[in-house]
């Protein structure tokens, strides 16, 4: 036929899921945003993904697969039987609003971290969700789809940095040194602590810091390998945040 | 133009026998700020032309848009009457029901007030609410019925009409006063009963009951409005005329020749007169005699109304001249009606004298305030005046004296803080420049220019090759030049540009005793002062200076600095303030918060709280917009509590700022308020977040639609077992009872766990000994230490045991044998309501003792590992599985715990895994994450857990998963999640109980609100004496946003809600439910669309936290708008 725009029908509201079986290409014809659901076990009906039960080997134009190939590849002919294997196993496209969906949902799951993980260093309480997410707009955050959630919120709270007062929630450590090497470990331990709260020379030097999460590891490499294994270390909590409801007074 | 100016009110001031100190107080819009108006313009504050219209108190923007006051203030007027002065302080009052606790300040500070009635309305809701305040303050009432020109221009009533309505309204209020009045005596009864209950010896002779309760011995005819005593007057404030019988009284004495007496007493009532016999008789039904108000009065008035709204200018004429009236030419000529009854009114009948007339002769002067409320005012609570410290019971004369000697003692309530912007302050307004300031300015100005001048010459002449150095220079150079005229204004006004921004707060004050002096030495106390505090502290006829005295809690002393009269918008300096006078003081705001009493004395004992009728319990969050500006907003927040009578500002345990306002106006005005004046950023308000709890149960008896379960065929029971096996992984294997058995990732360790509901009363146990759990808990970690601990003390130890045998008594059957001797741990964060429950057989460690059997070999084994089991499970009981919410009332019971072989020398690492599990508990504050391995998580190298090969591991335990003690934290928390996961889980909600007060006529209404908003009525009962009804009900926190604001509108404010935080009460409905008989297919249909509450709950909070969400994208594929690309 003749390629003018009149007789051109655009397949407007189709997702293709595609599957290469036998060396053969298959092709099913599906409701857009409908895919995803189904392999999620939310959808259940399956008129409401499939927009028809044929197999295709071309949707776009309309070229229906052969019986035979169909059988040499799957081993049946049922076009609904294959269509769920199709749908199940085979390549999708993933609609605008699947897409949408998920990326809202990574952006909540990465707030919810961050605001889970940082306080406002002034008033040592989190910030809410909700603060956290306008403040990703702020800084104009793209979410990348491949990352995990939790690596995104580490690199959201250095950008955050930068826009306010936000802090990892410190963490409480007590270290319990043996006194002869303890002087020369606090002087290396000195710029990895932030506040040290208290210190206690008796027998051993017992010292209960406050540190940032980062450091941990550093810190607890350093003691063993300083110490021999003598010296200990221990959290007292993992984060220093208020507790309770304060009333303005 | 001023006519009294703020000399002439300073000499008032010391005539305390002159003063009155008055509010008005009514429903909203029956003409308060009006009859305000009216008022003020007699003193020539404002033109009599706009009294009515400019509504002078209403000094705020919005309360001019909205066209209601939202916050009380104070003015003081002039009145002469004969030879007599009388200054009033009149405070007008807010009539919304969000702004009560304005009018509650208000009252505080008055002798009387005037309640204010619309003629047409009559009485409304907040009428009664005023009424009750006024009377709880033990302040006398006067009464206006206002509008009267409504009955005739909108109403058209005749004379006739317009009176017996007229009487129905004043039997409407002295029937409320009569209500207000009986309960009382009453409650006083009660009283004395119980009293005489407490000591049924001393009198026992009285044999006889006495039933009569006490009603009639009391005399309570000073009680009601009546026209006849003088405390009504007719008013219409927007035409401004106003009258009380008197005023008639006097006239028709001389025309008529009957005595003025006589009048008074038959002017209002059901009195004709015989015109003939120029005698007063009683009304005759049948012969149709019109009462005597009707034909003395109101006709008079209604033929004026008919004459000008008819506009028959002879008529018109006529009466004016009768009446002996000049109208201006201007309104005489005036097309609008309103304007030439206006004028003729306000002449013939002026409302201010009717009114300020009443209220001279009417309403008490401070020196007449009854000892009753003195004493009342003093005794906080359930004190009563004889209790109090002797020192306190002597200043009760100085209250009664209000004398303004030096030597009385200084005494001065604070009732609230309002803000003014410091511009408006009178030191800083800004004054006429004199001569010689003008020729200053004038001449530095020149001086300014030449030296600019110069500088460009300058500039030019060092030539382009230094000009970026210029450019840097320059501005320095033009900075202390452009000062320059600021410190000279800094001179003239002492409000820098920085500073013109802020807000002064001035307290609303009373002098009740001794003169107020600028510069004076004065003790604030604080609400919960007391003064028996003070009197052991400080030793009797101290003599040390102000400053050495011992710190008293909720006391402080200060200097009264500022000392102004509130002038409605205005405010004026002033020396000194006599006694009996409201006035405003500034510069307290860093000594008192909202209100104190400020006394010269520091026996004296504060005043009681003030009496809000609305409590706040409208919440909401705020934010602001951009999140840099969080120091602003909580500043301001916290100016904002100062202002506020009735504002509650929090902070949550979430982060979130929490504001709790009385109503949706008041909301709306603290909003603005923050926006505009305290924080000044934007800011964004939403729903706060609300807390839910996840519990299991045991399995359901009954299905949706109360068919036992078992008995039917279950249509899609084989479609349902099939989901949830697939929920569960490989390799973990599920008992039909629920044990849960799971291997560790390297298969060296084997855990069984089952879940169980704790029943109710062992979730409110462990709720209410959490601060006991968390003290033995710290106890058990020192003794593991092996440190020294102090013994541990005998109280504690006895709490303890008394903790352990209710648990005991609770947790009884075989089901849970010695379950209480196996605890292990409580969860989360160690001293929740959930509990860890050890029944493997080769280990036994309990929270009561300690770890047993230290001894033996094999048991250290296990111990080292038991700190990882219990981070799982706090991990666990942190968050569940529905919707990452803490759970609650949940027992886990560790079945049965293997350890492989070579597990033993994992043993061996033990100085690092100490640390792991302790990083893992620690984890109680994190949430979902995998806790795993927090080492990892540390280096910000977020790789999945469990997977990167640990660098330091030489012990071969640490192999591909992880450190051992990782693995087992995640493989207990898994283990916890899933044995949930097979029971049937429920969510609790956060319940409110609220108390509604409601009358009887709107009690369908509030049930209506309350069964929409799934509540659920506890009881109801009647108040005796009065026909409220008390209902209490719970109502889950989840539907409480908007709940106190809907209740109020559907019941027209006749019914107010409260609402406090209860309990936690399990959903009864499953949020996985999905029809699986018959019945209920037949009943819900195939996909369950009717509401599931618990379902709808749990989506909205994953929703929220950015969790998986089974939800459908679309619902229905067919129906998506079809968009074609490329065109």
């Amino acid at each position: 036929s003749i390629f003018t725009p009149t007789n051109q029908i655009r397949l407007t509201n189709v997702a293709v899921v595609r599957m290469k079986r036998g060396g053969k290409r298959f092709e099913i014809a599906c409701y857009k945003n409908k895919v995803v659901g189904w392999r999620s076990g939310v959808e259940k009906d399956l008129d409401e993904v499939l927009q028809t039960h044929s197999v295709f080997v071309n949707v776009s134009k309309g070229q229906v697969a052969k019986k035979e190939d169909l059988i040499s590849a799957f081993g049946t002919d049922d076009q609904t039987e294959i269509c769920k294997q199709i749908l199940t196993k085979g390549e999708v496209q993933v609609s605008d609003k699947e897409r949408h969906t998920q990326l809202e949902q990574m952006f909540r799951d990465i707030a919810t971290i961050v605001a889970d993980k940082c306080v406002n260093p002034e008033t040592k309480r989190p910030y809410t969700v909700i603060l956290i997410e306008r403040a990703m707009k702020d800084i104009h955050y793209s979410v990348k789809p491949n990352k995990s959630t939790k690596q995104q919120a580490l690199e959201v709270i250095k950008q955050l940095k930068e826009k306010m007062k936000i802090e990892r929630a410190h963490m409480r450590l007590r270290f319990i040194l043996p006194v002869n090497e303890g002087k020369k470990l606090k002087e290396k331990l000195k710029p990895l602590m932030k506040v040290v709260e208290s210190e206690d020379y008796s027998q051993q030097l017992e010292i209960v810091c406050l540190i940032d999460p980062g450091c941990f590891r550093e810190i607890d490499e350093l003691i063993k390998k300083e110490t021999k294994g003598r010296g200990s270390l221990e959290v007292l909590s993992l984060k220093d945040v208020e507790e309770g409801d304060e009333k303005f007074e | 133009m001023v006519l009294s100016g703020v000399d002439k009110m300073i000499r008032l001031q010391k005539n305390t026998a002159n003063i009155r100190n008055i509010c008005v107080l009514a429903h909203v819009d029956h003409g308060k700020t009006t009859l305000a108006d009216c008022l003020i313009s007699s003193n020539g504050i404002i033109s009599s032309r706009l009294a009515g219209k400019l509504r002078y108190m209403d000094s705020r923007e919005d309360e001019q848009v909205r066209g209601i006051t939202m916050k009380s203030s104070a003015i003081s007027l002039h009145y002469a009457e004969g030879h007599e002065e009388y200054l009033i302080n009149l405070i007008d009052s807010p009539g919304h029901v969000d702004f009560s606790s304005e009018v509650s300040t208000a009252v505080r500070i008055c002798d009387g007030c005037i309640i204010v009635v619309d003629a047409v309305e009559g009485v409304c809701p907040q009428t009664q609410a005023v009424l009750r305040q006024a009377w709880l303050e033990n302040i006398r009432p006067v009464l206006v019925i206002n509008k009267i020109d409504r009955l005739i221009v909108e109403l058209k009533f005749t004379p006739q009409e317009a009176y017996s309505h007229l009487k129905n309204i004043l039997e409407q209020i002295n029937a409320l006063t009569g209500t207000l009045f009986t309960s009382k005596v009453l409650e006083e009864r009660a009283e004395r009963e119980t009293e005489s209950q407490a000591k049924p010896h001393s009198e026992q002779g009285e044999q006889v009951y006495d039933w009569s309760a006490g009603l009639e011995d009391v005399d309570d005819s000073q009680l009601y409005f009546s026209p006849e005593q003088g405390n009504v007057v007719f008013t219409s404030a927007i035409d401004g005329w106003g009258f009380g019988i008197e005023h008639f009284a006097r006239i028709y004495s001389q025309k008529i020749g009957i005595k003025k007496e006589v009048l008074l007493k038959t002017l209002w009532g059901d009195y004709y007169i015989n015109m003939k016999a120029k005698k007063i008789m009683k009304v005759d039904q049948a012969k149709g005699k019109k009462p005597l108000f009707v034909q003395l009065i109101l006709e008079n008035i209604w033929s004026l109304y008919d004459a000008v709204l008819k506009k028959d200018k002879e008529k018109i004429d006529k009466i004016v001249t009768s009446l002996g009236l000049k109208i201006g030419a201007r309104e005489a000529r005036h097309s609008d009606p309103k304007v030439q009854i206006n004028a003729i009114c306000s002449q013939w009948l002026p409302i201010s004298h009717a009114v300020l007339a009443m209220v001279c002769h009417k309403l008490p002067s401070p020196l007449d305030m009854t000892s009753e409320r003195v004493e009342k005012l003093l005794c906080t609570g359930s004190q009563t005046f004889e209790s109090l410290p002797p020192e306190t019971q002597a200043l009760k004369a100085a209250f009664m004296k209000c004398g303004s000697e030096d030597t009385a003692p200084v005494i001065i309530f604070v009732s609230k803080m309002f803000a003014v912007d410091v511009k408006a302050l009178p030191q800083n307004k800004p004054r006429p420049l004199t001569q010689e300031e003008m020729a200053q300015r004038r001449e530095r100005a020149r001086q300014r220019h030449a030296e600019k001048l110069a500088a460009a010459q300058g500039q030019t002449s060092q030539g382009p090759t230094q000009d970026g150095g210029a450019l840097e220079t320059s501005p320095h150079e033009d900075e202390p030049r452009g000062d320059e005229p600021d410190v000279a204004s800094v001179s003239r006004q002492p409000v820098s540009q920085e500073e013109s921004s802020q807000e002064a707060f001035i307290a609303f004050a009373r002098v009740f005793s001794g003169i107020a002096r600028r510069g004076k030495k004065i003790f604030v106390l604080g609400p919960k002062y007391s003064p028996v505090d003070f009197l052991q502290r400080v030793p009797l006829g101290f003599s040390a200076p102000l400053e050495d005295l011992p710190p008293v809690p909720h006391m402080a002393c200060c200097t009264l600095e500022n000392l102004y009269l509130l002038m409605g918008r205005e405010l004026e300096d002033l020396e000194e303030v006599p006694p009996g006078n409201v006035l405003g003081i500034g510069g307290l705001q860093d000594f008192v918060l909202k209100s104190a009493t400020l006394c010269s004395l520091p026996s004296c004992p504060p005043f009681i709280p003030l009496n809000f009728e609305a409590t706040p319990i409208v919440r909401v969050a705020v934010e602001p917009k951009h999140p840099s500006e969080m120091p602003q907003l909580v500043k301001g927040m916290k100016l904002l509590n100062q202002a506020d009578p009735c504002v509650q500002v929090l902070i949550q345990e979430t982060g979130e700022h929490v504001l709790v306002t009385a109503g949706e106006v008041h909301l709306q005005r603290c909003l603005d308020d923050l926006r505009e004046r305290f924080a000044k950023i934007h800011i964004s308000v939403s729903e706060p977040i609300i807390p839910f709890r996840e519990t299991i149960t045991k399995p359901p008896k009954v299905d949706m639609v109360n068919e036992e379960i078992g008995r039917q065929q279950k249509v899609a029971v084989i479609h349902q077992t099939k989901e949830e096996q697939s929920k569960i992984p490989e390799g973990i294997h599920v008992d039909s009872d629920g044990l849960i058995t799971i291997p560790t990732p390297n298969k060296l360790a084997t855990l069984s766990v089952r879940a169980i509901p704790l029943p109710e009363e062992v979730t409110r146990i462990l709720e209410e000994n959490s601060d006991l759990i968390r003290s033995m808990e710290l106890l058990t970690s020192s003794l593991n230490e092996g440190r020294n601990t102090q013994a541990i003390h005998q109280k504690t130890q006895e709490k303890i045991w008394e903790f352990k045998g209710k648990l005991e008594k609770h947790l009884t059957g075989r089901k849970w044998r010695n379950t209480v001797d196996q605890i292990w741990s409580f969860g989360p964060r160690k001293c929740g309501p959930n509990i860890l429950v050890s029944r493997s057989e080769d280990f036994q460690n309990s929270v009561w003792s300690g770890p047993a059997g230290r001894e033996s070999k094999e048991a250290s084994r296990f111990r080292d590992f038991g700190n990882s089991i219990v981070s799982g499970f706090q991990l666990a009981t942190l968050s569940g599985p529905m919707c990452e919410e803490p759970l609650m009332g949940v027992c886990f019971v560790l079945e049965k715990w293997e350890l492989n072989k070579c597990a033993e020398q994992g043993a061996s690492d033990k100085q690092h895994q100490g640390q792991c599990d302790l990083a893992g508990e620690g984890q109680g504050g994190g949430k979902t994450c995998h806790v795993g391995d927090e080492n990892q998580e540390q280096q910000d190298v977020c790789s999945e857990p469990f997977e990167e090969t640990s660098q330091k591991g030489d012990s071969p335990v640490i192999d591909c998963y992880g450190p051992f003690s990782g693995q087992l934290i995640a493989t207990m928390k898994e283990a916890c999640r899933y044995a949930l996961q097979v029971k049937p889980q429920r969510l609790m909600a956060a319940m409110y109980t609220c108390d509604i007060m409601a009358t009887s006529d709107v009690l369908g209404r509030v049930y209506a609100v309350l069964s929409k908003r799934e509540g659920r009525v506890l009881q109801e009962e009647m108040k005796e004496g009065t026909d409220m009804f008390i209902i209490k009900a719970v109502l889950p926190v989840a539907e409480s946003f908007g709940f106190a604001d809907e209740i109020r509108k559907r019941t027209s404010g006749l019914a107010s809600p409260q609402l406090v935080f209860s309990h936690w009460e399990v959903i009864p409905s499953d949020p996985f439910w999905v029809p699986t008989t018959e019945e209920e297919y037949l009943h819900f249909g195939e996909k369950a669309d009717s509401e599931n509450q618990a379902r709808k709950y749990m989506n909205a909070v994953r929703k929220r936290k950015g969790l998986y969400v089974e939800e459908k994208i679309v619902e229905h594929a067919e129906k998506q708008r079809t968009l074609s690309k490329n065109k």
